[in-house]
């Protein structure tokens, strides 16, 4: 009891600096330009340290995608970097060597990117590379075979994955036939079947510059940037921007499946979809999955791991997307706890529809939703990313000062009435070593 | 687990024996083009090291508490206690109880978490910089004042066989982990860092107790602070939390010598997975050898970036792995270069014998002068991505001081850009021998594949 009182202190200060926590306040500026095709350029200077990351964003994703040619985008994305007229993909990854960086592209959700890193004294040959693979690829066709037995290998080793069983059978039964429900890399049988001229033409109709977004953030100087950006990217011709046309998901149904795949630990997923980013209710959803699966304060933590022992990794998945997105609870426990840990993940969601969420848990999920986001926006490489991926979701790179303000105005009742709203219906898959 | 990065390095028997005794303080000198103030390292009275790293990018203080206790330092009979320890001090103190850490530092946005190692275990902290003294405090109290309740050991060990059970899923985990096992047979560094069944069952109230008595004390540790602070507040808040008196009778644990790996080493292990790995080791220089520094860049030159030899050939030119990756880790008491490859079972004798064709071939005619300064740029990279955080520079200043020293750490780029090509040879030959290391593959279990 004696600790008790000894912790009022430390409470009280607590309190004072949940006023001042971290709010991912933005002090640095950014610029926002619009070349005369389309293109926006986002430069955030940023001194701190020698370096540059380079964020090249396209309207390209399996939100545009279909089940005939799922993870087209991933792979047009990975074959950019595999050669141009005038560089060798060996050649590409050496250049990238030198300049102390490098380059990578892949294919994501809502869209793709060419992402880059490099000592900031080479940013403007990072610069000419990055424009080099995204305009002038060659995709060579024995190339293109190699890879896609990489990919195909890759889908098949997520099969071998417990919890990428987990994951993928549960995107699949919560989104049916929107695009959402496969992962970007693809399905095995239209990967089988992608070839070199459905790639060209992929490429060509995404490839337009309205709806590209170049982000550079690092020790550079914004004019600069802007004039290389216009030298490089100035002479693409402008095109109609894809429109993308995902059927609805499915609507929710209880639902409930085991599957066996050999491993030491049970996997349990529960799912429901979630609001877009773009929902009034995002905010709302964010701070609930952060009281129920926010880092270690969160209640799956506390109460699954640090009370019962019943886990070692648990937590909440809520990402932005730009169409419906989903809401993930999940655990990952010894094959004999299966049962009493699928029930305690279920006893946590019912939980919060039930009870208000106490003032002083709310305050800390908020600082914890705010905190992160503060952290994370830190390097070069993520700051580079958010600027694009926000700008390419529509709702500008501003939104998250927006978001900021949202999430501070989060009370109990919203968090209450966001769980009954979107976690009324739950589906539960259990990936388990043997059958049960 | 961390990212390959500087290295991992050295003479912690040394520097504990140089500043027991003696406080003092002073400003380093900085890399030859740094853009930050020099640290400011303080010895304080009790022997306990402070290191302050002024870092203005962010309103976010980075707080690292190094101790000098891992995986070698326990006996037998304590497999897996250090590791224990590092999780039991988040379960609670005198002061206040389980969770409590971590809703404080969660509550003002912050995070915490923890690694143990062979040679060390670290606490960080990532706060709004008003909250410095707040987490100086939490770690003094994690350190001294941990209470070890039974109920919570019994819980906590639970979770870590969770963890145990994730490292076992993870084929890459694993492999290095089970290499190391082969590479330092016999010695500390082979041995699990989670322990085994029993000896996690053994460990009771008293027995973690007498361990953090033992190794929790000033002279062993390292506190690192960076963000925008000022060194003369920091050390007055490090000498308010820490300047307590050192448990009487510290002595450092000996460090055995790894016994030579008798020629070469294979074993094969059936996994469920339909992808097969290979993992191959070498014994390396330990941490306070300069002779290392050639083979960082020799490792870096050899599969160490995304242009590198053996990427290059295997994973671009015959197509035969999905990754291939080599580095070099200096620990206290030995060092070991591993490499690691993702590929098709059929395909393992195959690489294995491309990996020693390549060592051949850099034991013959050594690196050109173009892969030597990619390797050197490599690393003056990565220091300078460290940069961009608070907490990159204070996990590379801790490490240094803990198992290494922090002045080699602050001119390692400059010193690996003295190296020549022939250093690199002459450490191709002298440390990667080709009938001398370890290998070992994960194989699919006949039937794996549905």
């Amino acid at each position: 009891m004696s600790a008790r009182r000894r912790l009022l202190p430390a409470l009280l200060a607590l309190l004072l600096l949940l006023a001042a926590a971290p709010a991912g306040a933005e002090t640095l500026t950014v610029t926002r330009s619009r070349l005369p095709n389309g293109l926006t350029v986002l430069v955030r200077e940023n001194a701190t340290a020698p370096v540059v990351a380079i964020s090249l964003m396209v309207q390209m994703g399996t939100r545009w995608e279909t089940p005939d040619n799922a993870g087209i985008s991933n792979l047009v994305q990975i074959m950019a970097v595999r050669g141009t007229p005038t560089r060798t993909g060996i050649q590409i990854v050496e250049q990238a060597d030198a300049m102390g960086g490098s380059i990578e592209a892949t294919g994501d959700v809502d869209a793709s990117e060419i992402a880059a890193t490099a000592l900031s004294r080479h940013w403007a040959a990072m610069l000419e590379l990055v424009a080099d693979v995204a305009l002038h690829p060659t995709m060579p066709e024995g190339i293109l075979n190699a890879v896609r037995d990489f990919l195909l290998r890759q889908i098949r080793n997520r099969g071998d994955k417990p919890y990428d069983v987990a994951f993928d059978t549960m995107t699949a039964r919560l989104f049916g036939r929107h695009p959402y429900a496969w992962d970007p890399i693809g399905l095995k049988e239209s990967l089988e079947r992608l070839d070199r001229p459905a790639l060209l033409a992929h490429y060509r109709r995404h490839y337009v510059p309205g709806g590209m977004v170049l982000a550079v953030s690092g020790r550079v100087k914004t004019a600069e940037v802007l004039a290389q950006a216009r030298r490089l990217f100035g002479e693409m011709p402008p095109g109609p921007v894809p429109v993308a046309n995902p059927p609805a998901p499915p609507a929710p149904a209880p639902w409930r499946e085991v599957r066996v795949v050999p491993g030491a630990q049970s996997q349990i997923l529960m799912g429901a979809l979630a609001p877009a980013l773009t929902s009034g209710d995002y905010a709302a959803v964010k701070v609930l999955s952060a009281v129920l699966g926010g880092g270690m304060s969160g209640r799956f933590f506390s109460e699954l791991r640090d009370k019962q022992g019943l886990a070692y990794t648990t937590g909440t998945q809520y990402p932005a997307r730009v169409d419906t997105s989903f809401f993930l609870a999940q655990l990952g426990t010894a094959p004999e706890n299966t049962p009493k840990a699928e029930a305690a993940l279920r006893e946590q969601l019912e939980r919060i529809r039930r009870e208000p969420v106490p003032e002083d848990e709310l305050r800390v999920a908020k600082a914890y939703v705010l905190g992160n986001l503060a952290m994370d926006r830190r390097t070069n490489a993520r700051q580079a990313w958010y600027l694009a991926a926000y700008e390419e979701a529509g709702v500008g790179y501003e939104f998250l000062d927006r978001y900021v303000a949202a999430v501070r105005a989060v009370t109990a009742a919203d968090v209450r009435r966001v769980a009954q709203r979107y976690l009324a219906v739950i589906r539960t898959i259990v990936v388990q070593p043997t059958p049960p | 687990m961390t990212r390959p990065r500087l290295r991992r390095a050295a003479i912690w028997l040394v520097a504990v024996a140089l500043v027991a005794g003696c406080a003092g303080s002073g400003r380093l000198t900085a890399p030859a083009d740094s853009d930050l103030p020099p640290p400011v390292r303080t010895v304080m009275r009790n022997g306990m090291r402070l290191i302050v790293q002024e870092h203005r990018a962010a309103d976010l203080v980075a707080i690292y508490l190094f101790v000098g206790v891992g995986t070698r330092h326990e006996t037998a009979d304590q497999l897996g206690y250090a590791h224990f320890q590092e999780h039991m001090l988040f379960k609670g103190t005198d002061k206040f109880g389980p969770g409590y850490i971590d809703r404080v530092v969660e509550g003002v946005g912050g995070k915490s978490n923890a690694v143990t190692s062979f040679d060390y275990t670290t606490f960080y902290f990532i706060l709004p910089t008003e909250a410095t003294a707040t987490g100086i405090q939490l770690l003094s109290d994690m350190a001294f004042r941990s209470t070890f309740a039974p109920e919570e050991i019994a819980r906590e060990r639970e979770v870590i066989f969770e963890e145990a059970r994730i490292e076992q899923d993870n084929p890459r985990s694993a492999i290095v982990r089970q290499l190391y096992g082969i590479v330092f047979a016999g010695h500390p560094y082979g041995r699990p860092v989670l322990g085994t069944r029993e000896t996690m069952m053994a460990a009771t109230q008293e027995r973690l107790r007498a361990f953090n008595h033992r190794y929790y004390t000033p002279e062993n540790m390292t506190l690192v602070v960076a963000g925008p602070v000022d060194p003369r507040v920091v050390r007055a808040m490090a000498e308010r939390s820490f300047g307590r008196p050192n448990t009487p009778g510290f002595k450092p644990t000996p460090m055995p010598v790894p016994r030579p790996i008798p020629g070469v080493v294979r074993r094969e292990v059936e996994r469920p997975e339909q992808q097969a790995h290979l993992a191959m080791g070498w014994q390396a220089p330990k941490s306070d050898d300069p002779a290392g520094d050639a083979v960082d860049l020799l490792a870096t030159i050899l599969a160490g970036t995304e242009s590198s030899r053996l990427a290059r050939r295997l994973r671009d030119e015959e197509r035969l792995v999905s990754s291939v990756t080599m580095s070099y880790s200096a620990l206290v008491g030995g060092g070991i270069v591993s490499l690691r490859a993702d590929l098709e079972a059929k395909d393992l004798e195959r690489v294995e014998q491309i990996v020693l064709e390549e060592i051949a071939r850099i034991q013959e005619s050594g690196p050109t002068e173009e892969e030597r300064e990619l390797a050197v740029t490599k690393f003056e990279s990565q220091h300078a991505f460290d940069t961009e955080t608070s907490e990159g520079l204070a996990y590379a200043y801790g490490l240094a001081e803990t198992t290494w020293t922090l002045e080699a750490e602050l001119h390692y780029v400059e010193r690996l850009r003295k190296i020549t090509r022939e250093q690199i040879r002459d450490a191709a030959r002298r440390y990667l021998a080709r009938d001398n290391y370890g290998r070992l593959a994960f194989v699919p279990r006949a039937g794996a594949g549905r």
